[in-house]
Parts: structure tokens; C-alpha cells; sequence
């Protein structure tokens, strides 16, 4: 049984309160949340069960222009220059005069891209220091992995983690969240977002978004161009998927009609559309998910599958697995939406709390450095059986 | 599992083949039957001779057409290695019996048996967790010797699994000693690469990590003690082919994303 009340919260209140802050990545997220202390946390397995309650969830996102990919040097700028604003805006927000009654502040610690994390983290050390009040360093992917299960409530599921750095099949046994599967080289989100820099469409929700969108503007779905399909055990790789997916788009963009598969070889006529790759490439990438997945279930015998990370809000993959899912006995699928599923704060704070509770503050600010590399399984996860 | 693929089979069997469905892996279902396709009599009483279908149902969430094409890939690759392996001498797999490969049908010999004591049926998985209590016992030992020395003579053959778990190798009881069958070559190829080698010695180690993770290290050495073993019995030739297998596991080991450059 775990004790989630090691550490009580401060000043004999009967809540918790955490601020997180996020920006491994494009997006700077600032959420504040607040666990009530309750009596059944104290012997039980109910990580997933914290009721929480969300006092603010603020996200600015970094776009860059269409046929551009965003910048460590531009993103850390964009996250200094908003950082302020967004935490006053979360405490506003959130109600809270006096910010030192937070019982932690959480940040990211890694993976991401360096100058991101690096500017987060300075101003997680700043408040603290300000405000004296403990950080937590949080591994990102088990901020998702945490939020996911307690919006969700799926208790003990297959977790795929989805987003524009990584590509995971990971499921929990003895205190880690172990990686079953997961890309060899590039991440979905990543092949996604270059492909969408291919052809030149907007960054704008998410370039991942807009190919959802032109792949629901293809009109022959009967009809699939082949791609790869490259599984490799319960692993993947997309960077090949993502070459030959590109050089079909150049070929189509530069009309040569030489292309058979492009062209018809005899009228010249176009014969695939930029709205029927968006699609196959959609349909072919997430089939390969979808099966790392199945196999994953399958070998630890688990019907539940949460999916988390950017990548999750696709409501394709969403449907995909549901239906993967309706074939395996009582399988449920969890999702969450886009305020949950896209980076941001709130998960931080959550993971953070967790680990807090658990006793886990950080002593030393020596020990808040924050790396680039920082596997899934690294965590220690003490807050579940 | 879920009724309606039941139903697709039986529809597809036609009601002189009773089947009763036994698991559901990943991409396909394992039905147990007592007919066999080709022996003239029907009239099979005998409940302990039993064979394997496993069939490939149609997956409904990806595009049919990739549906298509991997499932007759997939089932074809596998009739053909098991065809294949079978002749191979001291190497155990299943036997096959028929396949239909444009309905992702195959027919091949039952193996395995119920564990004692309620621990399920005898696969490496479930047998290492039988063993749980005297998890470093001589019979483990010596069982996962042999399972490392199957794979060891698969890989020296040129042929490869490309999906070892635990769950995946199945015992049988001899008498004295366990002895190991491989199943599942779905994702199995012939390949004289290393590279395919040395992905399936990682695929292998993660999920002995992953699913017996408080001892998967000594498990691991024992299974690459069989391993080595194979080669080791041969020439100069196989000392070279294993070094260079070995080699490529370390390379590929560290392929992985995000990797501490620590351990």
C-alpha cells in the first residue's frame, strides 16, 4: 500500500496546491492544481484517483510560419518572454493573493529540447526562491501518463504516448512505466509536422492538425497509396515513411509525370491528390501504431489503453483504436481532449504533486539541472503499488 | 474475445469443423480443433488429439488494403519459415498442417500443456512465473539454456523470429527436463543479415526486462549462454558470425531514443 500523505500540506491546510510549468517543447504551459488531503490516500492505490481539481491551465503556443519548424534559440526566447505573464495570469486565475502558500512548483526536467527546458527551469527557480516554496523536477512523458489516468480514471492501461519528440508503447510494472515499443528514429509528431513543412501548410493550430483535416478531404478513401509499413517487432520506424512520402510530394508539386504512381503515364493525367497523401500517410502511420499497441495489450494482458500526447488528439487514431479495441474483450480506450492531450501544465503539476507527496522535493538546486535525455523508465514511481 | 470473429471463423470453417477459441494475440486468435483437413475420417473422438488454427481476422481500424496485404504476407511468410524450420535437425517448432492464405488461415500441430497448480498453460511466460519462488532454480537454468540455444540455431540457420517474448516460446513437458518449442513466426523472415539478428536478441531482452524485470539479468545471461552455445559448436566460421551478432546487439541496444549515455 502507498502512503500518499507522507508530507502534509502546508500551514495544517486540508489541500494541496502545485504550480506546474511546462516548455520541453514550442508550447509554455503554467497550470495550478489543488489535491484535497483525504484520509483513504494514506493506504491505498489510488494515484489515479486524486480528485484533482484544476484552479488554472494557461498555454501559449510558439507558431512559426508555414514551411518552417520552431527553433531552440526562438522557443526559449518566446518562453522568457512569456513566462511572467503567464504565471501572474495562472495566479489570477487561480485566485491565489499569496503565492507562497503553494506547497510546490513543478518544471520540467527533461526530455525536450535544451534551451526550452533551460528557460523554464531558471524561472521554476526564480519563484522559488522568491516564494520558498520546494520544486519538483518532472520527467514529461510521466506528466502525460499521470494526467491521462486521472482525467481518464483508466486505472491500470497501456499507455501510447504520441507526440512531436516521442513515440512510446509503455505499460507499468514494479514502480517504472516501461517502454514496450517505440520509434527507432524519428517520432510521429515529428514526421507529421515535416511533411506538413513539405507542403508548405500552416503551423497554425498544429501542422499535425491541418494534415487531419486534408485527409478528411480525400475523396477516394477506397483507394491508398502504398507506403512502407515498417514494424520492427514492437518497434517502429518512420524516418524512411517520411523520405519517400516527401519525394512523392515534390514529384507532385513539380508536376513530373514521370511518376507512375502520381500520373497517369499515358494522358499525363494527376491521379493523386495532396489530400490523398495526407490520408494514406495518416491511415499508414497510425495502423502501425495501432498494432505496436494490440501487441503490447496482448503481451501484458491488459484491455485498456490511454492515449496521450499531441499526436493523441487525432480523432482518427482515436477511432482507429477504438476499434482495435471492440474486438478484444471489454477493451476501452481512453483519450483525453486537447487541453489535456497537448503539452501543459497542469500535467506537470500533477506528476509533481504525486512525487511531492510522496516525499520526493528537491534538496539542492544543484539537482534541478534539466537534460535533454530522460528516459520514461528512468522514474522511480513511487506514488503506485 | 469478441463473438463476432468467432462467428467469422465458424462461417468460414462451416460447421464440420467445431472449434473452440483458446487466445487472442495480438493479430491473430488461436482456436483448438480435433479435425484435421486432409485425414479422411470426420469421425475423430479422440479429445487428445488436438491441432492449432490460428486465424488472422480481418482488422477493421487499418484501410483494407493494408489489411490485405498483411495479412496474406503475414500468413504466407509464416506457413513458409515453419515449412522450413521444420527441417531443420534439434530445431523445435511447430509442425504444419495447411494454410489458407488469402483467409489468413493456418493449421499446425498443438503444443504445450497445463502447468500444475493453476499456473496456465505452459508458456515460457507463464512458466517463469510459476517459478517465481525459486526463480534462480537448475530447471530454470537449464529451460532457458535451451530456449537460448533454439534461438541460437534459428539465427544460425539465417532465419529469424522478429517477435521473441516470453510468451512466445512454449514447453513441453519431456519427462525429465522441459523442452522448448518457438511459435509465432508471424513477423519471422529468412535473413542473413546481422541486423535482423541483433533486433531479435533486443527484442528478446526487452521483454524478458519488461515481464520478469527482478530477474530478467540473469535470465538474459542464461538465454545468451544457449545462444552462444550454437555457434560456439561450430568453426572458426561461427566464432566469427557470433561476434559479429553480438557486436550489432550492442549497436542496436544502443539505437534506442533518449538513451542515458550513463549505462
Amino acid at each position: 500500500m502507498v502512503n500518499l500523505n507522507k508530507v502534509l500540506p502546508r500551514n495544517g491546510r486540508d489541500y494541496y496546491l502545485a504550480l506546474g510549468l511546462e516548455g520541453s517543447a514550442n508550447k509554455l504551459g503554467v497550470g495550478i492544481i489543488k489535491h484535497p488531503l483525504l484520509p483513504k490516500h494514506a493506504d491505498s492505490d489510488l494515484s489515479h484517483h486524486c480528485e484533482l481539481e484544476i484552479l488554472a491551465n494557461i498555454r501559449d503556443t510558439y507558431v512559426t510560419p508555414p514551411g518552417e519548424g520552431f527553433l531552440p534559440r526562438d522557443t526559449a526566447r518566446h518562453h522568457r518572454n512569456w513566462a511572467v505573464r503567464l504565471v501572474r495570469k495562472a495566479l489570477q486565475e487561480a485566485g491565489i493573493d499569496h503565492p507562497s502558500e503553494l506547497d510546490t512548483i513543478c518544471f520540467t526536467k527533461g526530455p525536450g529540447m535544451g534551451a526550452p527546458l533551460h528557460s523554464v527551469v531558471v524561472m521554476a527557480r526564480t519563484l522559488s526562491l522568491l516564494w520558498d516554496v520546494p520544486l519538483v523536477g518532472v520527467n514529461h512523458c510521466v506528466g502525460h501518463i499521470e494526467m491521462g489516468r486521472e482525467i481518464t480514471k483508466a486505472e491500470n492501461p497501456v499507455v501510447l504516448y504520441v507526440s512531436g519528440g516521442n513515440t512510446q508503447v509503455i505499460a507499468y510494472s514494479e514502480n517504472r512505466y516501461r517502454i514496450f515499443g517505440e520509434t527507432l528514429d524519428i517520432a510521429i509528431g515529428n514526421c507529421l509536422d515535416r511533411f506538413a513543412r513539405t507542403l508548405k501548410i500552416p503551423n497554425e493550430p498544429s501542422p499535425g492538425y491541418n494534415i487531419e483535416q486534408l485527409a478528411l478531404k480525400c475523396t477516394n478513401k477506397d483507394y491508398l497509396v502504398e507506403l512502407p509499413y515498417t514494424v520492427k517487432g514492437m518497434d517502429l520506424s518512420m524516418s524512411g515513411i517520411l523520405g519517400y512520402v516527401d519525394s512523392l510530394s515534390k514529384d507532385l508539386f513539380n508536376h513530373n509525370t514521370k511518376n507512375k504512381l502520381l500520373f497517369d503515364p499515358k494522358t499525363g493525367e494527376q491521379l493523386v491528390t495532396v489530400s490523398d497523401l495526407c490520408y494514406s500517410l495518416q491511415e499508414n502511420l497510425f495502423a502501425m501504431l495501432v498494432e505496436i499497441t494490440e501487441r503490447a495489450m496482448a503481451h501484458v494482458n491488459s484491455n485498456q489503453v490511454l492515449i496521450v500526447g499531441g499526436v493523441g488528439c487525432n480523432v482518427r487514431l482515436q477511432e482507429m483504436m477504438a476499434s482495435m479495441c471492440r474486438d478484444r474483450s471489454n477493451g476501452q480506450v481512453h483519450a483525453t481532449d486537447e487541453r489535456f492531450c497537448i503539452d501543459n501544465g497542469v500535467m506537470i503539476a500533477q506528476a509533481g504533486l504525486l512525487q511531492y507527496r510522496m516525499g520526493n522535493a528537491v534538496q539542492d538546486l544543484a539537482d534541478t539541472v534539466v537534460t535533454q535525455k530522460f528516459r520514461t523508465d528512468e522514474v522511480y514511481v513511487a506514488w503506485r503499488e | 474475445m469478441s463473438q463476432e470473429i468467432i462467428s467469422q471463423v465458424s462461417s468460414y470453417l462451416t460447421s464440420n469443423v467445431p472449434v473452440i477459441p483458446i487466445s487472442q494475440g495480438a493479430e491473430a486468435v488461436v482456436f483448438t480443433t480435433t479435425i484435421h483437413p486432409y485425414a479422411p475420417s470426420n469421425n475423430n473422438t479422440d479429445e487428445s488429439i488436438k491441432y492449432i488454427l490460428k486465424y488472422r481476422p480481418p482488422k477493421k481500424y487499418r484501410h483494407p488494403s493494408i489489411d490485405k496485404a498483411l495479412t496474406k504476407h503475414r500468413t504466407l511468410s509464416e506457413s513458409r519459415i515453419l515449412a522450413k524450420l521444420s527441417q531443420i535437425s534439434g530445431l523445435h517448432v511447430p509442425k504444419l498442417i495447411a494454410c489458407d492464405v488469402y483467409n489468413g488461415c493456418i493449421w499446425i500441430e498443438f503444443l504445450g500443456e497445463e502447468l500444475p497448480n493453476g499456473s496456465g498453460f505452459s508458456s515460457l511466460k507463464n512458466y517463469l512465473w510459476m517459478c517465481v519462488l525459486d526463480p534462480y532454480s537448475k530447471m530454470v537454468e537449464d529451460t532457458l539454456v535451451k530456449v537460448g540455444y533454439q534461438i541460437g540455431l534459428l539465427h544460425w540457420n539465417d532465419y529469424c523470429h522478429g517477435d521473441l517474448t516470453t510468451s512466445n516460446v512454449v514447453l513441453q513437458n519431456s519427462g525429465t527436463h522441459w523442452e522448448p518449442y518457438l511459435i509465432d513466426f508471424g513477423l519471422g523472415s529468412a535473413s542473413t543479415l546481422v541486423e535482423d539478428k541483433g533486433v531479435d536478441l533486443y527484442v528478446l531482452e526487452r521483454a524478458v526486462n519488461s515481464t520478469h524485470s527482478r530477474y530478467a539479468e540473469k535470465y538474459s545471461q542464461w538465454l545468451m549462454q544457449g545462444y552462444k552455445e550454437v555457434y560456439e559448436k561450430q568453426s572458426k566460421k561461427g566464432q566469427n558470425k557470433l561476434r559479429d551478432v553480438l557486436k550489432r546487439f550492442e549497436e542496436v541496444r544502443l539505437r534506442g531514443r533518449k538513451r542515458s549515455m550513463l549505462g
